[in-house]
């Protein structure tokens, strides 16, 4: 594991700043993107054992980039304490028909936020 | 309400009352960071925070600008971020598009813009269908959409967190940015709903 | 993990529970149990090994409980993981709240 935690009791006060400042799971970096606004990405076909923040009705589906929000701690590796692997996360739109089939209705999309490490080119 | 305890309440609650008793004996957790905690979500934050965002959006076209392009920057022009709404996308609801917001994997939420989700929203009931039939969601909720409206669903799976900014209904234009905050509901900010217009005549704001 | 959690598209989950004027917790163990999980969140916990722990509940669980049910058990679960309490501890100050309270 090398993600250690303070272990410190949390005070009221230290509580009270949590609230109302947050974490912020944004990274300076000037790591470069894999993708870029208006390319085509697909969501890995992956069956990790472990935790995951790409489900599974996305796997396999091809979707576009509709923004790029910056830099990210990734929550995959995160959630197990191993590293924060920082890394780009876009905004990325698929249409209801791609995930659903064709009875779905042809206007409605589904947005989800995926990780450098959630796609890949189709 | 649907819940399906398998253990009487009091079970579970005998249960919290020792696990709390040890840590705090440990020094693990602190009872008044607890009381604060519990105090700050019973009764600094809720709807009534987004609601403000919303209102001043509808009012100051320079700060809904900013607020579609930077939510996060926007809000906290205001002073109103904090924890679980950190990286915030303020998505517009219009004549042709409908946005609606889901947590499918666990129940993501703007914490400090909505205060603690509502029990439909954590449903799984919810989490399930939003996704794969929104419109029946919304059918549920009351609200049907024609076919020449886009459906948009937000599923919040990674550390963005969404706010519905909802359109200003109809016979709203003389009033004030605080009556017109007044008007909004939770749910038109998570998109199960329109904000409907004052339904009895209101004063005008002097 | 594909688990219980990633309901997204899962059919026969029945309709939206829809209740009016709810208060923020139905319960003070409910309130204490967030409370708790927030209290080590970061400190103890990174959130995301909070998210994991839920998940890791047995499906028939998971499917089952209550929000905050799980809640409650994801903070058992890291907490008797980590070593910060032992089952054994939690079953023995419940049995001697019983006793007291009684």
């Amino acid at each position: 594991m090398t993600i250690e935690t303070s272990n410190q009791c949390m005070t009221a006060a230290a509580a009270k700043a949590l609230l109302q400042q947050g974490l912020s799971c944004q990274v300076n970096s000037d790591l470069p993107p894999q993708f870029q606004v208006g390319d085509l990405v697909q969501a890995k076909v992956v069956h990790p054992a472990t935790y995951t923040r790409l489900p599974r009705y996305v796997r396999g589906k091809v979707g576009t980039v509709m923004q790029d929000h910056g830099v990210y701690v990734f929550p995959d590796t995160v959630g197990q304490r191993l590293a924060t692997k920082p890394q780009h996360v876009y905004s990325v739109r698929f249409s209801a028909q791609a995930l659903w089939g064709q009875a779905a209705p042809a206007s409605d999309a589904l947005y989800l936020d995926l990780f450098d490490d959630h796609l890949e080119v189709p | 309400m649907t819940t399906h305890h398998h253990r009487p309440e009091s079970e579970i609650a005998l249960r919290v009352k020792a696990i709390e008793s040890l840590l705090v004996e440990k020094g693990i957790v602190d009872p008044a960071a607890l009381d604060t905690i519990i105090e700050h979500y019973e009764h600094q934050v809720g709807p009534h925070v987004g609601a403000q965002i919303v209102a001043k959006a509808w009012v100051d076209p320079d700060f809904k600008r900013r607020l579609l392009a930077d939510g996060t920057g926007a809000i906290a022009e205001l002073g109103l971020t904090g924890f679980s709404s950190e990286h915030m996308i303020v998505v517009e609801n219009t004549a042709t598009v409908h946005n609606l917001i889901v947590c499918t994997l666990c129940s993501c939420y703007p914490w400090a813009i909505l205060g603690l989700p509502p029990t439909w929203y954590k449903s799984l009931a919810y989490r399930s269908r939003a996704v794969i039939e929104p419109r029946s969601v919304l059918a549920e909720f009351g609200l049907v959409l024609p076919d020449t409206v886009e459906v948009r669903v937000w599923d919040s799976n990674a550390d963005l967190r969404y706010l519905v900014l909802p359109e200003r209904p109809d016979g709203t234009d003389g009033l004030s940015e605080e009556a017109l905050a007044a008007l909004v509901t939770r749910n038109a900010m998570i998109g199960t709903a329109k904000v409907q217009p004052p339904s009895a005549p209101t004063p005008i704001a002097a | 993990m594909n688990g219980p959690h990633d309901l997204g598209g899962m059919q026969g989950l029945g309709a939206i529970p829809i209740e009016e004027n709810e208060p923020v917790f139905h319960s003070e163990w409910e309130a204490k149990v967030f409370a708790m999980s927030f209290a080590t969140f970061s400190t103890f916990f990174p959130v995301d090994e909070t998210r994991h722990a839920a998940e890791r509940i047995p499906a028939g669980e998971y499917l089952s409980a209550s929000y905050y049910e799980r809640w409650l058990a994801a903070l058992e679960l890291l907490l008797t993981e980590h070593g910060w309490l032992t089952p054994a501890e939690i079953e023995d100050r419940i049995t001697h709240l019983r006793q007291t309270e009684s």
